[in-house]
């Protein structure tokens, strides 16, 4: 395995150089990406990226990390089947948010040829998984990519767009990264992950305390999904939902393997205390509302995966309208054998 | 962080005891739950303190519940890896 000797560090501002001199005064944000819509004025600021970046490094240099690696692991696993799906394979290849290298792991070095590891965590790269597959890793956050137009044949990310504060940025700089008929493909968490966390807190919190703020962070509709990739210029959609769910001895267990996992909350409207009282109060409800027979509580993890094309004349098109040979009449008539459909 | 590291470690250790201490109080933490999941049936509104008498119930369990050893129910849970320093 060949791995490079150490990790480059890409200073936020690195691109200034590359941003033309038109743009400067509209924005600050440094990576070659045009602006479409205006994206960038209405970018929303919604997580506290310095403490993602704290509590990814404080769940990557814990003394046990493979403990709450399964969730992570398992999704790793499904992105790295559908890599394995398209019969093709990729020279250069980028990791956004990979953690550890849950996805390097599964994948071999006919498939990718290089592969780029990025993440926010400078503790996570230094304690990733084995793989066969050379890897560069770089120390980058996912809303300033600081990489070149055209570079990646493929792009793959588990997990952690849902910490991004722009993520039509984000998924425009992708695509903007992508050579033509690159493709991307993604995982994040969906809108109904741990509702059952976000039911007990806020039941408990409005019984306890007559109120309650959000302890779960927002998630994505899988309808603003499609809107978000379309816009930002990928082809040929493809948005399918998983449903993982989890077993837990209770709310404390679940509440210390989301910490551990680095998934804890960053928003900048999080209250900064919960009471004891309040947590108490959700474990039982938590457990009353939701367990199952043999006294566990679930928790459900809902995982939209998207794959993304860059366009690319080989790629298949929707056909002129008027140019239908055949009628919706004759589809019954298919698998008639010849004399019959000529009746 | 590490100014009021020792204040840390003291809070996350007793919240390591929380569970085995609300695996004791499995009864009022059911009534309580129960109470809660009554107000969110149609028609129900839930208000502050609309639980408070199971509440205080189950709060008054929880500090009585010894955190040292473990009952039958829980055994396979008895020493969890996260519990362990």
């Amino acid at each position: 395995m060949l791995r490079s000797a150490g990790l480059w560090h890409f200073c936020r501002r690195l691109g200034a150089a590359r941003v033309p001199a038109e743009n400067l005064g509209r924005r600050e944000v440094t990576s070659g990406v045009s602006p479409r819509g205006g994206s960038s004025s209405r970018a929303l600021n919604i997580f506290d990226r310095d403490l993602k970046r704290k509590q990814k490094n404080w769940a990557a240099q814990q003394p046990e990390p493979t403990k709450f690696d399964y969730l992570k692991e398992e999704v790793g696993s499904r992105i790295a089947d559908r890599v394995y799906d398209i019969p093709r394979d990729f020279p250069l290849a980028l990791d956004l948010g990979c953690g550890r290298g849950y996805i390097a792991q599964y994948l071999n070095k006919e498939t990718i040829g290089k592969f780029f590891q990025a993440d926010i965590a400078e503790n996570a790269l230094k304690n990733s998984l084995e793989t066969e597959i050379p890897t560069v890793s770089v120390l980058v956050d996912e809303e300033f990519l600081p990489f070149r137009e055209n570079t990646f044949d493929l792009v793959v990310s588990s997990l952690s767009l849902h910490w991004v504060n722009d993520l039509p940025r984000a998924l425009e700089q992708i695509h903007y990264i992508l050579k033509p008929d690159g493709v991307f493909i993604g995982a994040m968490f969906g809108g109904d992950t741990l509702y059952e966390l976000r039911c007990s807190l806020q039941l408990a919190e409005t019984e306890r305390e007559g109120g309650f703020s959000p302890h779960v962070s927002p998630f994505t509709a899988v309808s603003d999904l499609g809107h978000l990739l379309g816009r930002a210029g990928f082809n040929t959609l493809t948005v399918d939902t998983d449903e993982i769910q989890v077993n837990y001895p209770g709310m404390f267990e679940l509440m210390e393997d989301l910490q551990g996992m680095g998934e804890s909350n960053c928003s900048w409207n999080r209250k900064a205390l919960l009471h004891r009282n309040t947590m108490l109060a959700a474990a039982a409800v938590y457990r009353e509302m939701y367990r199952n027979e043999d006294g566990s509580v679930p928790a459900t993890y809902q995982i939209y995966y998207m794959i993304g094309w860059k366009y690319h004349e080989s790629q298949a098109r929707p056909a002129r309208r008027g140019s239908a040979t055949v009628s919706f009449g004759e589809l019954g008539k298919i698998n008639m054998p010849e004399e019959e459909k000529s009746q | 962080m590490s100014a009021n590291g020792a204040v840390w470690g003291r809070v996350r250790s007793r919240l390591r005891a929380f569970p085995e201490r609300l695996a004791a109080c499995g009864a009022e933490a059911a009534a309580y739950g129960r109470c809660v999941q009554a107000s969110t049936a149609p028609g129900g509104r839930l208000s502050k303190d609309l639980c408070a008498r199971e509440f205080q119930a189950l709060r008054s369990c929880f500090a009585a519940a010894v955190g040292g050893g473990c009952s039958e129910l829980r055994s396979h849970h008895c020493t969890p890896a996260w519990a362990t320093e």
